[in-house]
């Protein structure tokens, strides 16, 4: 289980940020006293940091490039500063992605997961379900000597089934996916593509690999 | 100072000496002086006053020259005392001193009000930071409920509070904003995103054409103009929306299209003005009239023009001309 560091010091927001990580399936761990706060990041051993840039005593950008010297953990600016010039600075201090309050969670778990697949080592572009290896540079899926071609957007909601494999993924989530990735897809749309993903899995041998779950979303099996 | 002004302006003591000068040579004829005496001391007289004009007029000639003509130039009237010199006469004098007293309390009201305009636009900037806790908050409340109903509410008060913040930051002279490359699609998709729920439940499917490319703007500034035309396409029922660049050596033209219900011709000169709503802004939807007077100003400081173009229940199309720095052009085609 990968774990979050939060550091935010609004108290609702932050327990409401634990809770939305856990939900998601990751270990959330909060700083609660800002006394000390570098020591307590890199005691933490996080796989990524959540830092606020308005904090008390240090301002999030200082302390960042403090960490910066020492760690490479992935780290994700919270700022409610709207302007540019302020993404720009955090950038520089190298934080990995910057995100701005209030957001809107499915994008924040989104990026999160960028964030932690750019900095984990598999950056092959390959990844297995089962006997299928899923090759998301050629865009395909190969069972043995079986292949199927996935189309970009069945193949983005496939991934982010794979990613999140025995969870239910739903809806508002897999279209946030693709919206994401410039596919402004509708409601029908979505529907053809995972009934088209699901005959394509078939060929393969799995056809009952996707799971619908009635008014929650998609399983994959 | 034409010379007839300043003789027209002279005439009352013209007359005044020609009177008197009458009177004298009344006197003088009735002690019985001879003409040819009568007319040379007329002559002196005459002669005397004529040099002692002309000095005058010359003298003063080229201070009110000078004074009209920078009137007329300055951009700033207010800074007129600064750009005159301190002439030799009375008059003169007095006026540039009356100039500068009344310059000086001018420059200090201005300043005043601009410590004032800045005071509480920080103040707007730090209110807005302050409000998006709670608000932030209560959108992972929603999320974590699994109650989507409030994050629709809770978005549009994003939305309206986002409005607050770039209003104030179009209307003062503070710059804060940073002009680089920013990659298009990559600033419409983060805003369609913002606006997912609201463009499916309507239904309206959105194209983008050739956005792959970089424009010299500030991304969230272009953000929210992306959002203020996304949020006129929704409330003016368009069920598409079709976002297209095309890019020369010289510009970018962004173009926003959707069917909606388009504008009046007789609307279309105004859209752009503050508080101007229309015939749309009252019969179909609610509309303040910022809107887009909020997207035109940012677009002036930005240095885009924007245009818009529509026919009445068919389409409204937007366009934002980006221009290219030729400093930057090269480090552009690099990236």
């Amino acid at each position: 289980m990968k774990k979050i560091l939060i550091i935010e010091d609004d108290r609702v927001l932050s327990e409401e940020l634990a809770r939305l990580l856990q939900s998601a399936g990751y270990e959330a761990e909060r700083i609660t006293e800002f006394s000390g706060v570098a020591a307590q990041m890199q005691k933490a051993d996080a796989d990524l940091i959540l830092l606020d840039i308005n904090l008390p005593e240090i301002s999030g950008e200082t302390l960042l490039q403090e960490f910066r010297r020492k760690s490479n953990t992935p780290v994700i600016m919270l700022t409610s500063r709207t302007t540019e010039i302020d993404e720009v600075l955090s950038m520089s201090c190298g934080a990995d992605d910057y995100i701005t309050k209030p957001y809107n969670p499915t994008i924040l778990l989104l990026r999160i997961s960028a964030v932690l697949k750019r900095s984990g080592s598999s950056g092959s572009g390959v990844q297995q379900y089962g006997e299928i290896v899923v090759s998301t540079v050629r865009g395909s899926l190969t069972c043995g000597k079986r292949e199927q071609i996935l189309t970009k957007n069945e193949m983005i909601i496939f991934q982010l089934l794979l990613e999140r494999r025995g969870e239910i993924v739903t809806r508002d989530d897999l279209m946030t996916a693709l919206w994401d990735n410039d596919e402004f897809v509708n409601d029908n749309a979505l529907s053809v593509n995972i009934s088209r993903l699901r005959g394509k899995l078939a060929e393969l041998g799995f056809p009952d690999a996707i799971e619908t779950r009635k008014k929650q979303g998609y399983l994959l099996k | 100072m034409r010379l007839r002004d300043y003789l027209k302006d002279r005439l009352p003591a013209f007359l005044t000496g020609a009177v008197t000068w009458l009177l004298v040579l009344i006197f003088l004829y009735t002690f019985h002086v001879s003409a040819e005496a009568c007319v040379i001391v007329t002559g002196i007289a005459l002669a005397g006053a004529c040099i002692a004009e002309s000095w005058e007029f010359l003298r003063k000639k080229p201070f009110y020259d000078n004074l009209l003509q920078q009137t007329e130039q300055l951009d700033r009237k207010y800074l007129l005392h600064e750009m005159i010199e301190e002439p030799a006469f009375f008059e003169g004098k007095v006026l540039c001193d009356v100039l500068r007293e009344s310059d000086k309390s001018m420059c200090e009201q201005i300043a005043q009000y601009r410590r004032e305009t800045e005071a509480f636009r920080d103040y707007i900037e730090l209110w807005v930071h302050e409000i998006k806790l709670p608000v932030a908050s209560l959108q992972l409340i929603s999320h974590n409920d699994g109650n989507a109903k409030y994050a629709e509410q809770i978005n549009r008060i994003d939305a309206y509070i986002e409005n607050v913040l770039y209003y104030t930051r179009s209307e003062t002279a503070e710059k804060d904003y940073i002009i680089k490359p920013v990659p298009l699609q990559r600033v419409f998709t983060d805003t369609a995103l913002k606006h997912r729920t609201e463009l499916q439940e309507r239904n309206i499917t959105l194209h983008t054409e050739n956005l792959n490319v970089q424009v010299m703007t500030d991304s969230k500034w272009l953000g929210f103009i992306f959002g203020q035309l996304i949020s006129n396409s929704i409330k003016y029922q368009a069920s598409e929306i079709t976002v297209s660049a095309e890019d020369t050596p010289e510009q970018t033209v962004l173009r926003f299209r959707d069917n909606g219900i388009g504008i009046p011709p007789h609307d279309l000169p105004s859209i752009f003005e503050k508080s101007f709503t229309g015939e749309n802004g009252r019969t179909h939807a609610k509309s303040t009239g910022m809107g887009l007077y909020i997207v035109k100003k940012l677009c002036d400081k930005l240095g885009h023009s924007i245009s818009a173009e529509s026919e009445q229940g068919n389409y409204t199309e937007i366009r934002i001309v980006f221009g290219k720095n030729d400093l930057y052009a090269g480090n552009l085609s690099k990236m």
